[in-house]
């Protein structure tokens, strides 16, 4: 009931007409830059980040959800309509959603994708109404010992558990740590890894990690080993409306994905990549057309877009309720929210009560606008998809640089951001992930501070992390996540031998 | 799987880079009032992370290669590297002097010409175009500052 009342005074936020004219703003700009091939959510986000730079915070962060929402769409219109070998996220749509367009049925396949996002992200939003009053109720239990704990717990799981390879994944995860250590020790004011240099006393931008890695690391891949290669677009032809035969096979499919990709979203688990897949696993189980599935099959399409909108949302509940991004993603919008002063957690639900629930009600608006906005408009969308390489990716590059400049008007970011694009370009290269990078930059001072906190309250006794329950559990999953893998490997071998 | 050159020297540049970090945390100070521990703690976990992570990515690299590698690109091509590069350096030097405009149609023509593009004639035209209109934007909408440079005299005093 509490919840309800907060929701309510959330919509009068959410609906104020500047706010709504942000959301507005949000949801086109995030789907025309999601739009774009080889532009995903995370570089969406990163590189809209500075427009929003004037704007007092609850009209940017709207505009955030929006863009965040925006970014998600404009990504699957991209997989349906272009065979890339794009975002993790949307690979298991190309399967079918690609297919599905070649044979002449892009129509259905974008408005399949388009409600089922809408079912799941409305879903996926009075799930997070529900969820999110209990979370911060059992927050507020936590001291600096269950934070720290939580947070080690989202690192491995991150780095260490998804992805091809452990050591990678903790080797990129090491890195963004590091780059979150440049700059000025919040405790004790002592300037560490600066060298001097006065831009990296502020420490290291997540705006400036994100766009070099994502934007710049890309366009010098992209550039060395594809630049000729060619790309098909795909016509939309005919209707865009479903069939009543579409209809009834892409329902189950939004439902069950929804069940899916939520809970997942919550879990540190690296946002939407598993629970697309298992969406699209499921439903190629429980067809009554399983010989459709790779000729393109509208349930692997409607299943799996569902599933990564509603993972979009769960998102959201660790990084509202507690802080805690999960995904590349949710690092860079909490990065926004801390460019405001603003650190996401169970005291904002107190301190900033209008601005977070706004932001939640903004959510069932943004929702509505990308169905209301998108099918019509898909011959906008269709016009951006044919921007031919060399344009796309110079002005891409013209807008990424104007983030990095605009920080503090200096070269040094600029360079900093060749560095950061060096390193994207060398990892996107040898198979090294880059979202552990991300997530490490703004969780590791986060997690700096609470042990370091935890320490203080206990006079420098480190039994703490292991004596309080809460965190010596979530200490011994995390350590149960590394070895029990390990062991079984090799007592397998073991036995083998 | 095979031995590769390139995994051998990243894995090292990792070590080297644990290596650097631990011998600048070497020099942070200790004290740290009730935490007992002071700003240098993290520095060293951390530096002690990246040192052993480049030991593990050696040894994997010396013993038949990194696991579990995606698919390999292959054929790197100089040309298009070096002109994305040049573009970003040529803006770097020329933002803060001769303005975001000129930096931003350089930047852009570059990048394209990286990209394959034969046509400067068109590039210069959107180039031109999308840095104004971005230059403008920014300015006169957003009120963020950017440098006007060369231009400043056409631009009746927006910007820097």
């Amino acid at each position: 009931m509490e919840a309800f009342n907060a929701l309510l005074a959330g919509f009068g936020v959410a609906l104020q007409p500047m706010n709504l004219l942000w959301g507005l703003i949000g949801v086109t700009l995030g789907t025309f830059v999601g739009v774009l091939p080889g532009v995903g959510p995370a570089l969406t986000v990163a590189m809209l980040l500075p427009l929003t730079v004037k704007l007092e915070p609850t009209g940017a962060l709207i505009m955030f959800a929006g863009i965040y929402y925006g970014a998600m769409f404009g990504g699957s219109t991209t997989t349906i309509l272009l065979n890339t070998p794009g975002e993790s996220a949307s690979i298991a749509t190309a399967l079918e959603g690609n297919r599905m367009a070649k044979a002449g049925r892009a129509g259905p396949a974008l408005a399949t994708s388009a409600i089922g996002s809408f079912v799941a992200g409305t879903i996926a939003t009075i799930l997070l109404t529900l969820l999110a009053p209990l979370v911060v109720d059992l927050a507020l239990k936590f001291g600096p010992a269950e934070y720290f704990a939580l947070m080690v717990f989202a690192f491995i799981t991150v780095a260490a558990v998804l992805g091809n390879s452990t050591v990678r994944g903790l080797t990129s995860l090491f890195l963004g740590l590091f780059f979150g250590l440049i700059g000025i020790d919040s405790q004790t004011g002592q300037p560490r890894f600066s060298f001097g240099v006065p831009e990296l006393l502020d420490g290291v931008d997540v705006v400036v990690l994100a766009v070099g890695l994502f934007a710049v690391g890309e366009a010098l891949y992209v550039a060395a080993y594809h630049s000729r290669l060619a790309e098909t677009i795909e016509k939309v032809r005919g209707s865009l409306l479903m069939s009543a035969s579409d209809w009834k096979r892409s329902w189950p499919a939004w439902l069950r994905a929804t069940a899916i990709g939520f809970p997942f979203g919550t879990i540190p688990a690296g946002g939407s990549e598993i629970p697309t897949f298992l969406s699209y696993a499921t439903e190629k189980k429980l067809s009554k057309h399983p010989h459709e599935f790779g000729k393109g099959a509208i349930e692997g399409v409607a299943g799996p877009e569902a599933a990564n909108n509603a993972a979009a949302t769960g998102v959201l509940v660790p990084l509202l309720t507690l802080g805690i991004p999960t995904s590349a993603t949710a690092a860079i919008l909490l990065g926004a929210f801390q460019n405001y002063g603003l650190q996401p957690g169970p005291l904002l639900f107190e301190s900033q009560k209008d601005l977070v629930w706004g932001l939640i009600a903004s959510l069932y608006v943004g929702n509505i606008i990308l169905l209301i906005l998108n099918l019509p408009l898909i011959g906008i969308w269709v016009k951006v998809l044919e921007i031919p390489k060399d344009l796309l990716y110079a002005g891409i590059l013209v807008f990424a640089t104007l983030g990095a400049y605009s920080l503090h008007q200096s070269w040094v970011d600029l360079l900093t951001l060749y560095v950061f694009g060096l390193l994207g370009f060398a990892m996107r290269r040898w198979d090294i992930p880059v979202g552990p990078a991300v997530i490490g930059l703004i969780l590791g001072p986060l997690a700096e501070t609470q042990f370091r906190r935890a320490l203080s309250i206990s006079q420098g006794d480190a039994s703490v992390f292991f004596t309080q329950p809460i965190s010596a559990t979530f200490l011994a999953i995390t350590a149960a996540l590394i070895i029990v893998p390990f062991v079984v490997r090799h007592w397998g071998r073991l036995r083998r031998g | 799987m095979h031995r590769s050159g390139a995994e051998i020297a990243l894995s090292l540049g990792v070590l080297a880079l644990g290596v650097g970090v631990a011998a600048v945390t070497a020099t942070l100070p200790s004290e740290g009032g009730y935490a007992r521990i002071g700003p240098n703690f993290i520095p060293a976990v951390v530096a002690a992370g990246i040192i052993l992570l480049g030991l593990w990515l050696s040894f994997e690299a010396f013993t038949g290669g990194w696991r579990k590698r995606d698919e390999q690109s292959e054929g790197f091509e100089p040309s298009p590297f070096l002109w994305v590069t040049g573009g970003l350096f040529a803006h770097m030097v020329l933002i803060g002097w001769a303005g975001f405009i000129i930096a931003g149609t350089v930047l852009f023509l570059c990048v394209a010409r990286g990209f394959g593009s034969r046509r400067p004639a068109r590039d210069l035209l959107i180039a031109l175009g999308l840095s104004v209109g971005i230059f403008l934007f920014f300015v006169k909408l957003l009120n963020v500052s950017l440098p006007a440079g060369w231009l400043a005299p056409l631009l009746g005093g927006a910007g820097i």
